[in-house]
């Protein structure tokens, strides 16, 4: 690839030993995020994607989460390794996240004033008075109207999609580098999800940010990914550039949820093709392809550990079906 | 139609996964084995001790821990062991079956004011508040006043002054379930209000009564200890603690320990039950299932 | 006046439900005691509609639109403050909740949350047989093989009876809500929306379960969801909401060739479509500022503060609702006759 990476995320491991047996989160997968790009990592819940994603920042609780093993390197450093303080100097400057829940992701007893300007005197060192000035102009970026008589306003004041723009204004705050954000609208109604997201792009590239955008809606990544990561169980089954995925999925599991979701524009209405069974359990995983047992085509691949191989140009799969070039589907 | 995959996780009720939970908590299966041996001693210290509750023995008197009176004896030369089992029994008594009454009162009331309309729940509330604002003990003694000093009349007493915390909880967690999926579920199937209320409500209810009358029985321990140290609980012969230290009190400085064992057996046998409660509490909380 | 728009009376011999000028309110009081204030939430206003037998109508709107209210007032969950609602023709509002009984048989609902619609303590077999025990139809034997059946017709081994919900995931969960919905055979099952807390792959198995069961019993559908993916899918009129009044409705497809009320066009455009090359040729309209609270409703047209065709009548006058041909109704000042 020849276009620089801010992000590289090489065979990252998170276990959690729990009271009912190890749970295998995250196990041993590789991206990269390059300068300015958006990637989208989607799958459906227990996959792992936003396990991964706090493992960058070690925002897993530690008891009784672990990152077990891999590398990090963001900036020639290896984030796994540094020490505490150094990590609290790159969260929410260097590189920032926006979460899922705007109602309880935000302090309810401090102002949205404070929180934003908290960050900013955190990590500029700006003064009082000129990290004021500062929110009143992120907030305004972020299209909150009114934005120096909102400041002084208590969260509950806001409605959920403004609280996810202040969260947004807390993350950009400090331009950072790479900009994290999990499932950021998906408690959020469409028309707000529409403003969210856009907002999101815009702001990204005026300010050159590379996004990691988590998500388990398949049209939000058609939408807004360059790239595209499908996560299974804690393993990256398939990835590459979105169009190339969403043309010719190679991974029987990408090729389901595909299928299996209803399109705004279907001319006639089909019948959903759906995945049968259930997730797997991540405690008693099956063994070799997590996705077999579900597989329509299960009976014709052998049994082994599957590996991720590049099938056409940037375009990588790890199912044994899809590397001689004639897929069965 | 693809029929859904098995989970390997073995199969469990909602009351097993508790127990399950309560086991792996120490301090509790600790409260709940130490309860369960005082339960037995005193039922079988009639059999067992080789003296009567209130055998005399006027030659040895006030005597210390010694091999033939293990925890010594008293001002009339009673073994105090022999007495303290006996003891027993009248705290666990008073303990456990005044709980009936709380419940037998206290569910009713809860459920009835949950369901009722809001002015009615409002005048309920307020009464429970007024019972709820008078000193515990000075109520029992009223209460004892006017209906006599029998050991039934004991466990009425303490009863009727524990019972608003368990209708308070009731209510509070009635309401709550009221407004749950289940519940509208259940009316939109055609079920009535009243079926409802005892087959839905009601059960998910329980889960902080349990508590809530577990802990109620280390104070009721306590209620009667205390009555029967001022006088005016059980009268003798019935054995009790709080007897045992009044006696003993007189005494402290020549036997401290006649006052010494009662007050620990006390304190024993409500730490048990509070352990246990503390226990209960963290197994049924469903939010800590995982 | 109650409207029926003229594709709908053709039809008339097949309708099953007809709600004619449903309204909800809420009463909602705010502030200390002294200072107490009590506001009309108008969580349903005015809404006319009809279904026919074993047609899914779907209901589709953002929060505060009232989609769930309308749902729950037609099974008179809710008491509705006006209107009526015909089932089968019999008006289900003038009707006590004792006389409601017997015929809630007819009607069912399936609520959005598989882990809170059944009471934990009920095994899945208590929790499906529940209504059979209640209006006492089946008992013994015949009992028994009516949960076995029920559990087939949704996908799960009979052996699962015994199980308790925590035991299952979600997607079981829901199907467990299902049979409880199917064991009197209902002709009219409200779907509050079945698949909103569901992973996407579990989602098109509960919707194909619902459209065999459709297919299989003929029952009809009022399909309440906020992802108009979905709901255009498996809907064939579409109705959408906006605090508390239906501003469009029509046929599924010609909801998506030919949407009038711009709120609806918003609405489409606002939804991502899992294509990368047909995402590159849309830009979706940015509607401004939120949704209102239904608390304080605009004056005039509900929608005319974010809607980027109001002129000047809008803030004062209030749109009809009102058919424009074809079964297709929209109530929005742009299209003030019907057309030819």
């Amino acid at each position: 690839m020849t276009v620089e990476s801010i992000l590289d995320v090489d065979n990252l491991t998170t276990h959690f030993f729990t009271q009912d047996g190890l749970v295998k989160a995250v196990n041993g997968v590789s991206y990269r995020v390059a300068k300015g790009e958006t990637i989208a990592m989607v799958g459906e819940s227990g996959c792992g994607k936003t396990v991964s994603a706090l493992s960058i920042l070690r925002l897993v609780q530690e008891p009784p989460g672990k990152i077990v093993s891999g590398r990090v390197t963001f900036e020639d450093v290896d984030l796994l390794k540094v020490s505490n303080s150094e990590m609290r100097r790159v969260r929410g400057a260097k590189i920032a996240m926006v979460f899922q829940e705007p109602m309880t992701s935000l302090n309810p007893v401090l102002t949205i004033g404070r929180q934003v300007s908290e960050t900013l005197e955190l990590h500029q060192h700006m003064g009082r008075q000129a990290a004021l000035r500062e929110t009143i102009k992120l907030l305004g970026m972020v299209g909150i109207p009114q934005a120096e008589r909102r400041v002084k306003d208590y969260p509950h004041h806001f409605s959920g999609g403004m609280r996810q723009r202040v969260m947004i204004a807390m993350a950009i705050a400090c331009h950072p580098r790479l900009l994290i954000a999990d499932e950021p609208t998906t408690a959020l109604d469409a028309t707000i999800q529409a403003q969210i997201l856009e907002l999101i792009k815009n702001l990204t590239r005026e300010l050159g940010t590379s996004v990691i955008l988590i998500t388990h809606n398949l049209g939000i990544v058609a939408r807004y990914a360059q790239r595209v990561y499908v996560m299974y169980a804690g393993d990256i089954v398939e990835h590459g550039p979105a169009q190339m995925v969403y043309d010719k999925p190679r991974h029987p599991y990408t090729l389901g949820l595909l299928a299996s979701v209803p399109r705004l524009d279907e001319t006639r209405k089909t019948r959903l093709l759906s995945i049968q069974g259930q997730p797997p359990d991540l405690i008693y995983p099956p063994p070799g392809c997590a996705f077999k047992p579900r597989c329509s085509y299960g009976t014709q691949c052998r049994d082994e550990e599957p590996e991720l191989v590049e099938v056409a140009p940037g375009h990588y799969c790890s199912c044994q079906l899809s590397r001689n070039g004639k897929l069965p589907w | 139609m693809a029929i859904a995959a098995e989970s390997i996780r073995p199969h469990r009720s909602l009351w097993t996964d508790a127990i399950i939970r309560l086991r792996r908590n120490r301090f509790a299966v600790a409260g709940a084995v130490i309860v369960f041996l005082i339960t037995i001693s005193a039922f079988l210290v009639s059999i067992f001790s080789p003296y009567g509750y209130d055998q005399q023995d006027l030659d040895a008197i006030l005597q210390g821990p010694s091999k033939a009176h293990p925890f010594g004896t008293d001002v009339l030369g009673c073994d105090v062991l022999t007495r303290l089992l006996y003891g027993a029994r009248t705290s666990l008594a008073v303990g456990i079956f005044a709980q009936f009454i709380v419940l037998v009162i206290g569910i009713p009331i809860g459920a009835f004011s949950a369901s009722a309309s809001s002015r009615v729940d409002n005048l309920i509330m307020r009464f429970v508040d007024v019972i709820y604002a008078f000193p515990d003990i000075l109520f029992i003694i009223l209460i004892r006043s006017v209906l006599g000093g029998s050991i039934y009349m004991m466990f009425l007493a303490i009863g009727l002054v524990a019972w608003v915390n368990v209708a308070r909880l009731i209510r509070g967690q009635v309401l709550f379930q009221k407004q749950r999926d289940f519940v509208i579920a259940a009316r939109a199937i055609g079920a009535s209000e009243n079926y409802i209320t005892v087959k839905h409500l009601i059960p998910n209810s329980l889960g902080p009564v349990i508590v809530a009358v577990t802990f109620n029985i280390p104070r009721a321990i306590f209620a009667e200890a205390a009555l029967s140290y001022i006088g005016i609980g059980v009268k003798p012969p019935t054995p009790s603690w709080g007897t045992m230290i009044r006696d003993g009190y007189d005494v402290i400085f020549a036997a401290s320990h006649l006052v010494l064992f009662p007050a620990v057996a006390i304190a024993v046998l409500m730490l048990s039950f509070t352990f246990l409660g503390d226990g209960l509490r963290d197994a049924l909380d469903p939010r800590l299932r995982r | 006046m109650p409207v029926i728009p003229e594709w709908e009376t053709t039809m008339v011999k097949n309708i099953l439900i007809e709600v004619k000028n449903l309204s909800k309110y809420f009463n909602v009081t705010s502030g200390l005691f002294h200072q107490e204030r009590t506001k009309r939430l108008r969580a349903v206003d005015n809404v006319s509609f009809n279904i026919g037998k074993g047609e899914t109508l779907g209901l589709v709107g953002e929060s505060g639109c009232g989609k769930t209210t309308v749902g729950r007032c037609i099974l008179q969950l809710y008491r509705p403050m006006d209107g009526e609602v015909l089932f089968e023709g019999t008006d289900l509002c003038r009707l006590t909740g004792r006389e409601l009984r017997p015929l809630r048989q007819k009607f069912q609902i399936i609520f959005q949350d598989p882990s809170e619609s059944l009471n934990p303590r009920f095994t899945a077999a208590d929790a499906i047989g529940e209504p059979l025990r209640i209006h006492n139809t089946v008992y013994g034997h015949a009992y028994q093989e009516r949960i076995a059946e029920l559990l087939n017709l949704v996908g799960l081994a009979p052996y699962m009876g015994e199980r308790y919900p925590h035991e299952f995931s979600g997607g079981q969960r829901q199907r467990l809500g299902i049979a409880r919905a199917l064991a009197m055979n209902p002709s009219f099952i409200v779907c509050d929306e079945p698949v909103s807390a569901l992973d996407v792959s579990i989602q098109a198995q509960i919707i194909n379960l619902l459209d065999d069961l459709q297919r299989q019993f003929g029952i009809a559908y009022l399909f309440i969801a906020h992802d108009l993916s979905v709901v255009r899918h498996i809907s064939h009129r579409v109705a959408v909401m906006y605090l508390g009044k239906i501003v469009e409705l029509c046929d599924r497809d010609e909801l998506y060739k030919n949407p009038l009320h711009p709120y609806t066009k918003a609405l489409l455009s606002a939804v991502p479509i899992p294509d990368p090359k047909v995402e590159a040729t849309r830009t979706p309209i940015m509607l401004k500022g939120e949704i209102p609270s239904p608390l304080n409703p605009p004056p005039g047209c509900v929608f005319h503060p974010r809607c980027p065709s109001a002129f000047a009548p809008c803030s004062t006058v209030a749109p009809v609702y009102k058919d424009v041909g074809g079964g297709h109704s929209v109530s929005c000042l742009l299209y003030p006759t019907s057309r030819p």
